[in-house]
Formats: structure tokens, C-alpha cells, sequence
């Protein structure tokens, strides 16, 4: 038990210095880059408008203190760790004065209701189908699956999407293809918004669910394909166990360890979103919130954003670090 | 197994019920809704119409269109009544003798959506609130300008202006958007800066209906006293509602245009026009057939930076043009749908019956001295040669009235003459080697072509043709992408050449003043500063000076101003500090399945582009097409 505090703590040593690598190096990127947040501005707000040039000297003045952004770069870097720490990050640039907290918190519930969904639908249909697959080798729908699995697996999710555009948008138009609810229909808990979301999820879902699923299929098959050549499930078999409770208790349950580790990785993952998936279907979830802040070098959206994503990950392999001893006595806390 | 058949039946039952899920979600009639593009996209803060403050959220959701309004318009076409409209104002702008006060009388009978009238203690507030505040978006031109304002009556203000400026005017002037004004009594002890002004109470012909908190969605309701806003001389708006949509990329918005889910596309690409015209017999342009687009009064050029060295010499200019294929760029940026421009004027609007047409003697005698002989460079014939290139595979989509020729593809440009070309910079004493032009510090002649990239694929495709010309004629071009970064980059003046511009016009006036005055070398920064706009090429000459401070002593509609603008243009083309190239074509397209009378080349009475707030006036000529 000492031993095991000891590695906890080691962990999270490493957990705070990834997350404090990660965020220094995303505010050193994002302040390196030859783009002016307030240039950008300006240049928007000039782009149509009268504005005589004395007028942009004094606005240009008047936003570099509005946003902040005074200072040299020591300076900003020791102010945003001191907003980071009471988790404050700060106003968006491009969105002024509206704060990054509530963009993010706007975007958040969207981005992780797909993703999560998504993750969990293609993990469970992935891992059951696959270890089916793996188990069950001589049935042929289960092969065929296997050949759609690889067909689908190396294919970038959002080249899916740009098909599934094509065949439901335009040339059989069944579902929407842009935005995250229906027109004009107010948010709340009612059937016309609910079932709004639903369709307007489902082809960014499936862009992701159909290349996540043939992944986590591939990868069960090939462990259960390992596994059923064990000494243990061939004494199983010869003891007469049925070959259900041999699938579900001997193979699928030591197959599925490592494909958990997956699992919560991929969840920790889903902060920055399927940045693609979100752009080609317009959905308004992080992704697409992060590259809108890119392009308008929204530094603080940008390191809002990323912070989130780097916690998040840093955090998910950090419980999978202090969890896995407890579950997996192969483990060694050396 | 079981599993597996679930899963075909589920699938196949998704398939089957997917037209019954995907009929619209819309809580209003489709028949009596203007759907249209806002190019600005996704608004990440939805709920915030405060228009003051600055990029707080989006303008062109309708809240600049449909919910604003301010003293004047000029229409960058021909207008309802003309291109001037005196819209708040009942009046244009008077000016006492030494343009040091504007007195603006005012429309009576205007109203508030939520029934207050609009009188000159809104107009003195919105003054009163930008002198005293930093940071609006007009906060600095109010402070620079105004000493103070009197209102004598409810319907009469005076500005009084810190010194003469005979263009006080046009900050409150509609081109695309201008100084609007603020509700008194929503305002009043409220921060302007953070006041977030949700729901916006609006002194246009529409208030707001609902909107997408995620910012992808604004409708917009045709107000029940309409006849109480300035909109109502012109008559009743025809649609009832207004939704302004983030569509997505240019192939979603002609996805949702053949579906008939978006009547007015903002703008897309060439290629999705011709795909529109190909598979939609209600989508239509701005002119009938070939080019299509609208073009804007902004003109696309080859912006030189004045202080870097290589550019300094009006010989090396000179020759850069003249090392140009003009229809080769037309073809590469817009697939042959361009409108030419020689003269630093975008032919758009009506510009071509003040500057290209009445200038094209001119043109046509210029001469240009090389130092081995003396050619006239100008080219008439470009546009009709572009016409008769396109004809084969375009077929009776080009016109043939030549007439509409110059207005589809303008009034012409200068021929390429590598011959005189090479004269010029012998001249400027470069030399040639092989091919390879050298310049006269001996190092090889290299020039970088800066472009926006994937953000602005037009230009960026004729940024890279107008590069590989420059390379063919011996020169080491390159083609440089600077994406996100090009605005700042290009205010900083961190480029030899860019692709951009710093010309943009009212369209509908002649007045150049505009861009023009931001051209004085009194504003020029020095290198490694930011320039303010417009004049990114960084360019001083005291001929140009002159003319400047000429239209400045002179007022707004003074005929003496075309004048002043015409030695402008000339100044120009015997300088070429830009090279113009053509206007900005925006293929805006628009569907009659729902609604018809869209502002056309052939009934120019507006913009069509719905980002332009002049767009509001499209609103009373829509008529429901069932």
C-alpha cells in the first residue's frame, strides 16, 4: 500500500508537469504567431466602413487596452497563470467582453453529447462485433463484417463525412447538414427541439460512429483471436463450459482490459472535438468553436480551449495509471 | 445473430423514416420566410446586439440589415430613387461655408419598435455616449471630429466639428455600414461597453423574431407598424420574415440552394455558380448570364510596398504590368467571370459613366516612353477577346451587345508587352541573363506575391498566375500563402507584393474620398510601423497630395470632384503604384422558388450582396412567388 501511494504521487507530479508544459507551450505558440488580435480587428472593422486613419490610431489604442494585451510577453504569460489558476480564462477577443468560460461552456454540452455518445456506441458495437468476429471465425456475416471494418477503418472520418454529405444532403436529402438544432424552434425540453437535435446529429455521429467502430472491431478480434489460444479457454472447452459463458466470461472480459485503457483515453480526448466532423456539418460544438478562435487569433478562446483538452488527457491517463494496479494484479509498482 | 438483424432493421427503418425527419423544423411558414447567407457565419456570442461596441457579435445577422438605421445611404448601384436617400434625415447634410458645422434635420414620425419616437435626443445621446466613451466602434471618429452637438428642436441637431471637414457626413452614410443610431431610452445608465442590448429594440422595418443561442440562426419579424420606419416611402417589405443562416462552406450553400432550403447565397465559388445554373432554373445572378457575380466597388490589385527598394522605380512597375496576361488571371481567379479594370476605380456601380467611359479617350491616346520606343499600351478589346474565349464552351451564357459586354467584363486593360517590358527595366538598369532578370546590385530579381490563401481562393488564384508569369518573364516569383496571418502582415507592411486592395468606392457616388483621403502621404508610417488604412502600398507623391487637399475644400456633391477624381485615376496610370486588376465579383445567388424581384445588372435599384446593410431595400421589391 505504500508502495501504491508512493506511485500515486509520482503521477500526479507527472500529471501537473504535462499540464503545465502543455498549457506554456500553447501560450508560446499562440503569442508567437505573426497574427495581431488586434490588427484582425481592425482590419474587420475598417474592412467596409469610413474610418480615417487618425480614428484607427486612437481605436487601435483604446482596444489594446480594452483586450489587454499590453505588456511584454513575460508579463502576459505570468498574468494568464494567474487567471489560470482561479480557472478564469479571461475575456474572448473576438467575442469581446463575453468571457471564454461561457463560449466554452456554451460549445461543451454539444461537443461531449456526440462524442461521448459516439465513443460509446462505436466502443460497444466495436468491441461486441469484434469479439463475435474473433470468437465465431467460421460465420461468414461475421467475416464480411470484418472485410467492412477494414475497408472503413483506415478512411479519414471526414472524408465519411463529405460522403454521408453528399448521399443525405444532395442526392437523397433526408437529413440536415448544417447546425446542431432546427430553425427557428426554441431551445428547451420539447419534443420539436429534442427530435432536432437528434437529426442534425446523425450524420456527424455516423461519420464518426462507422470509422470508430471498425477500429475498435479490428483491434477486439485481433485480441480475442489471441486469446482463444489459451491453455485456459482450451481446458474450458474441454471441461464442457458452454461456448457462450466461454465467450463472455473467459475471452471477452480479459480482452476487453486493454481496450478500456482505449476507452478512457478516447474520452479524454473528445475536449478539442472532431474538429472536421463539427466544420463540414457545421455543428457547434469545440472544434468548431477552436478553429472560429484560430482564425481570428482569439488567443484566450484558443488557450481555453486547448487548456481544457490538455487536463483532460493529461487527467484520463493519469486514472488509468492509479486505476489499473487495483484491477490488473500483473501490474508491478516498481 | 440476433444482434446483426437488429442492427439491419434499425438501419433500414433510420432510411425509410428519414424524409418524414428531415421535412423542416420550423416553427415558421417556409412560404412567408427570406432565408439568406450571413458571411460572417456561426456568431459565438448569439445573444449580444449591442452594434456599438466593438465585434461584440454579429453585424450582418439582420441587425445592421433589417434593425438599424442612421441619417444616409448611398446605394452602391443605382438605388430606389437614386443612389442618395435620405433616410433618418429628411434631408442631406448642410454644411455651414467653412465645413465646420453639419446640421442635420430629421424625419418626423419615425418610431422604436416598442413605440417611442425617434427624435434628436436619441442623435445627441449616441454623440454624447462616443465622446465620452473609448472603445465603440466609432468612439474615435466622433472624438476626433465633434466639438459638441445642439439639438434646437426635436428634429434638427448641429454638429459642431473641431475643424473643417467637408466629409463629416460620411460617418453617418450608409456604404456598407455606418455610425447607427442608439436608443435613448434603452441606453441611458446603461455601460454601452457591456450592456449586451438583448432583445435589440430596432428603428427598422423588422424587430427580432428568435434566434440560435449557438449563433448559427437569426429571423428576423416584419415590425406591425412598419409605415412607421423610414423604410415605409418606399413601400411595404414583402416577406414577413427574415432568417439570416450560417450555411457552411460555399459547396453546403449550393447544397441548400438546389434544395431550396437558402434564397439568397451570399457569395461561393465560380465553380458552384456554374453548377447552380446548370441544375437550377430558379437560381439566378446579378447579370443574366456570364460573369454573374455582383461586382462589389472594391477593386483587387497588386499592392506594391513603396518602401521596399524594389519598387520604388515607376519604370519597375510599369513593367510588371506590362509583363501581365491579363485573361490568363481573369481565367485562373474567376473562371473567365471577372470585370476588368485598369484605372484605379472598381468598375462597378456607377463608376463606369463617371471614370472608365468618359475616360477611355484618354486611355486609348495614353503613351508610355520605354527608352527604345513609344507604344500605347491600353487595350480596349481585352473584354470582348475574354467574351469570344469563353463563347465556345459557355455558349449563349456570354452576351453579345457590347454593351453588355463592358459591363460584364469591363471597359478593357493593357496588353502584355514582355518587349516593352524589358525596355522599362533595362532602363531602371536591370539586366538580363538568359532569362533571368538581375537587378542592378547584381542580385537575381526575385519578387514574393503574397495571398490570403484557402480563406480567399480567388485571389489566391490569381496571386499564383500573376507569380508565374512574373517567373516566365525571367523574374524569380513566388507565391506566398500567409492565411490567417495576411491582415496583420499586410498592415505591417511585412510583404514585397500582395494581393489585396486598397480602392474601394460609394459604387453609387462619384466622390473618391472615400479610400482617397487615407492616401495623403501625411499618413504614411514608416517601415516596420503599421500603416492605417487604406493605403497598404504605402505610397507618397505630392501630385497626389494636391489633389487630396482639393476635395477636401470642396463639398461632397461639387462636380469639380469628378474632375479632381479623374486626375486622380491619371496620376495613377502614369505612376501605377497598384496595379488594378478588376472588382470584386461576389456571386451572390438567389433562388425565385419562394421569392422574386431581386435587384438584377438589368434593375440595379440595390445590392443584392445581403451583407450590406443597403440591402434593406431589396426587402420592399420581394414578392411571394405563389
Amino acid at each position: 500500500m505504500r508502495n501504491y501511494g508512493i506511485y500515486v504521487v509520482k503521477r500526479f507530479g507527472l500529471f501537473v508537469l504535462v499540464v503545465f508544459v502543455g498549457i506554456s507551450l500553447t501560450f508560446l505558440i499562440t503569442h508567437l504567431t505573426p497574427i495581431d488580435p488586434v490588427e484582425q480587428m481592425i482590419a474587420s472593422m475598417t474592412a467596409f466602413g469610413d474610418t480615417s486613419p487618425e480614428a484607427v490610431e486612437m481605436m487601435r489604442a483604446a482596444l489594446r487596452e480594452l483586450y489587454g494585451v499590453e505588456g511584454n510577453l513575460f508579463e502576459q504569460y505570468l498574468n494568464y497563470w494567474r487567471r489560470m489558476l482561479v480557472l478564469d480564462f479571461g475575456p474572448s477577443l473576438s467575442a469581446f467582453p463575453t468571457p471564454v468560460s461561457v463560449l466554452i461552456g456554451r460549445a461543451l454540452p454539444w461537443t461531449i453529447g456526440l462524442l461521448v455518445s459516439c465513443t460509446l456506441i462505436s466502443w460497444t458495437l466495436g468491441n461486441l462485433l469484434g469479439g463475435l468476429s474473433g470468437y465465431y471465425r467460421d460465420n461468414r456475416a461475421l467475416g464480411a463484417l470484418g472485410v467492412v471494418a477494414m475497408a472503413f477503418h483506415p478512411v479519414p472520418y471526414y472524408i465519411i463525412a463529405f460522403i454521408l454529405l453528399l448521399l443525405f444532403g444532395f442526392l437523397w436529402p433526408i437529413l440536415p447538414i448544417s447546425g446542431g438544432a432546427g430553425q427557428n424552434v426554441a431551445p428547451g425540453l420539447t419534443f420539436e427541439y429534442l427530435s432536432g437535435v437528434f437529426r442534425h446529429a446523425i450524420l456527424p455521429a455516423l461519420s464518426i460512429i462507422l470509422v470508430g467502430v471498425g477500429g475498435w472491431f479490428l483491434g477486439m478480434r485481433a485480441l480475442v483471436s489471441n486469446i482463444v489460444t489459451e491453455d485456459y479457454v482450451a481446458y474450458a472447452e474441454l471441461a464442457g463450459v458452454s461456448r457462450r459463458r466461454i465467450l463472455v466470461s473467459y475471452v471477452m472480459r480479459n480482452a476487453l482490459v486493454p481496450q478500456v485503457t482505449g476507452l478512457a483515453m478516447s474520452l479524454g480526448g473528445i475536449f478539442t472535438g472532431a474538429i472536421i466532423v463539427e466544420q463540414v456539418f457545421g455543428y457547434p460544438g469545440l472544434g468548431r468553436l477552436l478553429v472560429g478562435a484560430v482564425y481570428s487569433a482569439d488567443y484566450s478562446l484558443v488557450l481555453g480551449v486547448t487548456a481544457i483538452s490538455i487536463i483532460a488527457v493529461a487527467g484520463a491517463v493519469f486514472l488509468i495509471d492509479i486505476l489499473y494496479p487495483l484491477f490488473d494484479p500483473r501490474m508491478q509498482l516498481s | 445473430m440476433r444482434i446483426l438483424r437488429s442492427l439491419v432493421c434499425l438501419a433500414f427503418a433510420l432510411l425509410y423514416t428519414g424524409p418524414v425527419l428531415a421535412q423542416s423544423a420550423s416553427a415558421i411558414p417556409r412560404n412567408e420566410t427570406l432565408i439568406v447567407e450571413n458571411p460572417e457565419g456561426t456568431i459565438k456570442n448569439a445573444g449580444w446586439f449591442n452594434i456599438w461596441a466593438t465585434n461584440a457579435g454579429g453585424q450582418s445577422t439582420g441587425l445592421h440589415q433589417l434593425a438599424m438605421d442612421t441619417f444616409w445611404y448611398i446605394d452602391p448601384d443605382h438605388g430606389l430613387d437614386g443612389v442618395w436617400d435620405n433616410s433618418l434625415a429628411s434631408e442631406p447634410p448642410i454644411y455651414n461655408d467653412d465645413f465646420t458645422e453639419m446640421t442635420v434635420k430629421l424625419r418626423p414620425g419615425i418610431f422604436w419598435s416598442d413605440g417611442v419616437e425617434f427624435t434628436s435626443d436619441d442623435v445627441v445621446f449616441t454623440t454624447d455616449t462616443h465622446l465620452a466613451t473609448n472603445g465603440l466602434v466609432r468612439s474615435a471618429q466622433h472624438q476626433l471630429n465633434v466639438e459638441g452637438i445642439e439639438a434646437p428642436d426635436k428634429y434638427t441637431v448641429i454638429y459642431k466639428l473641431k475643424a473643417p471637414n467637408s466629409r463629416f457626413h460620411s460617418l453617418f452614410t450608409v456604404r456598407w455600414n455606418a455610425a447607427w443610431i442608439m436608443p435613448k431610452h434603452i441606453f441611458e445608465g446603461k455601460d454601452p461597453l457591456t450592456f449586451d442590448f438583448n432583445p435589440p429594440v430596432s428603428l427598422g422595418a423588422y424587430t427580432l423574431h428568435s434566434y440560435d443561442p449557438n449563433g448559427q440562426w437569426f429571423t428576423w419579424q416584419k415590425r406591425e407598424d412598419w409605415e412607421r420606419t423610414t423604410l415605409a416611402r418606399f413601400g411595404e417589405p414583402g416577406p414577413k420574415y427574415v432568417t439570416y443562416l450560417d450555411p457552411g462552406p460555399p459547396d453546403k450553400r449550393v447544397i441548400a440552394q438546389l434544395n431550396h432550403d437558402l434564397d439568397v447565397i451570399h457569395d461561393t465559388s465560380p465553380e458552384g455558380v456554374f453548377s447552380l445554373v446548370k441544375d437550377s432554373p430558379t437560381s439566378k445572378g446579378w447579370f443574366p448570364g456570364f460573369p454573374y457575380g455582383h461586382p462589389d466597388p472594391t477593386l483587387p490589385q497588386v499592392i506594391f510596398n513603396h518602401q521596399n527598394t524594389k519598387f520604388q522605380d515607376r519604370d519597375v512597375r510599369w513593367a510588371l504590368a506590362l509583363a501581365l496576361d491579363i485573361k490568363a488571371i481573369s481565367m485562373a481567379s474567376y473562371r473567365g467571370a471577372a470585370t476588368l479594370s485598369a484605372i484605379a476605380v472598381p468598375p462597378t456601380g456607377t463608376a463606369p459613366e463617371y471614370y472608365h467611359k468618359p475616360m477611355l479617350e484618354w486611355l486609348n491616346a495614353f503613351e508610355l516612353d520605354t527608352g527604345k520606343q513609344t507604344i500605347k499600351p491600353y487595350d480596349a478589346t481585352i473584354g470582348t477577346q475574354i467574351a469570344e474565349m469563353l463563347r465556345p464552351s459557355v455558349g449563349d451564357q456570354i452576351p453579345s451587345e457590347p454593351d453588355a459586354i463592358t459591363a460584364a467584363f469591363g471597359t478593357g486593360w493593357w496588353k502584355q508587352d514582355q518587349q516593352a517590358a524589358a525596355e522599362l527595366l533595362e532602363r531602371a538598369g536591370y539586366t538580363r541573363q538568359g532569362n533571368d532578370w538581375y537587378m542592378p546590385d547584381g542580385q537575381r530579381f526575385s519578387i514574393s506575391v503574397m495571398v490570403e490563401g484557402e480563406a480567399r481562393p480567388v485571389m489566391t488564384r490569381a496571386g499564383s498566375m500573376i507569380a508565374e508569369q512574373w517567373r516566365r518573364f525571367g523574374i524569380d516569383a513566388t507565391t506566398d500563402s500567409a492565411q490567417a496571418a495576411f491582415l496583420t502582415r499586410r498592415n505591417g507592411g511585412d510583404f514585397e507584393t500582395a494581393i489585396s486592395w486598397s480602392v474601394e468606392t460609394w459604387g453609387g457616388h462619384p466622390d473618391l474620398s472615400f479610400f482617397l483621403d487615407s492616401w495623403h502621404s501625411q499618413f504614411v508610417k514608416p517601415a516596420g510601423e503599421v500603416q492605417t488604412p487604406r493605403n497598404w502600398s504605402r505610397w507618397s507623391n505630392p501630385d497626389l497630395d494636391k489633389i487630396i487637399e482639393q476635395i477636401r475644400a470642396i463639398s461632397f456633391d461639387d462636380p469639380q470632384g469628378v474632375e479632381l477624381g479623374k486626375e486622380f485615376v491619371k496620376l495613377a496610370v502614369e505612376e501605377m503604384p497598384i496595379i488594378p486588376l478588376m472588382s470584386y465579383n461576389v456571386f451572390t445567388m438567389t433562388d425565385d422558388t419562394y421569392w422574386t424581384g431581386y435587384p438584377t445588372a438589368e434593375d440595379p435599384y440595390t445590392n443584392p450582396v445581403p451583407n450590406w446593410a443597403n440591402s434593406r431595400y431589396m426587402m420592399v421589391r420581394l414578392q411571394a412567388a405563389e
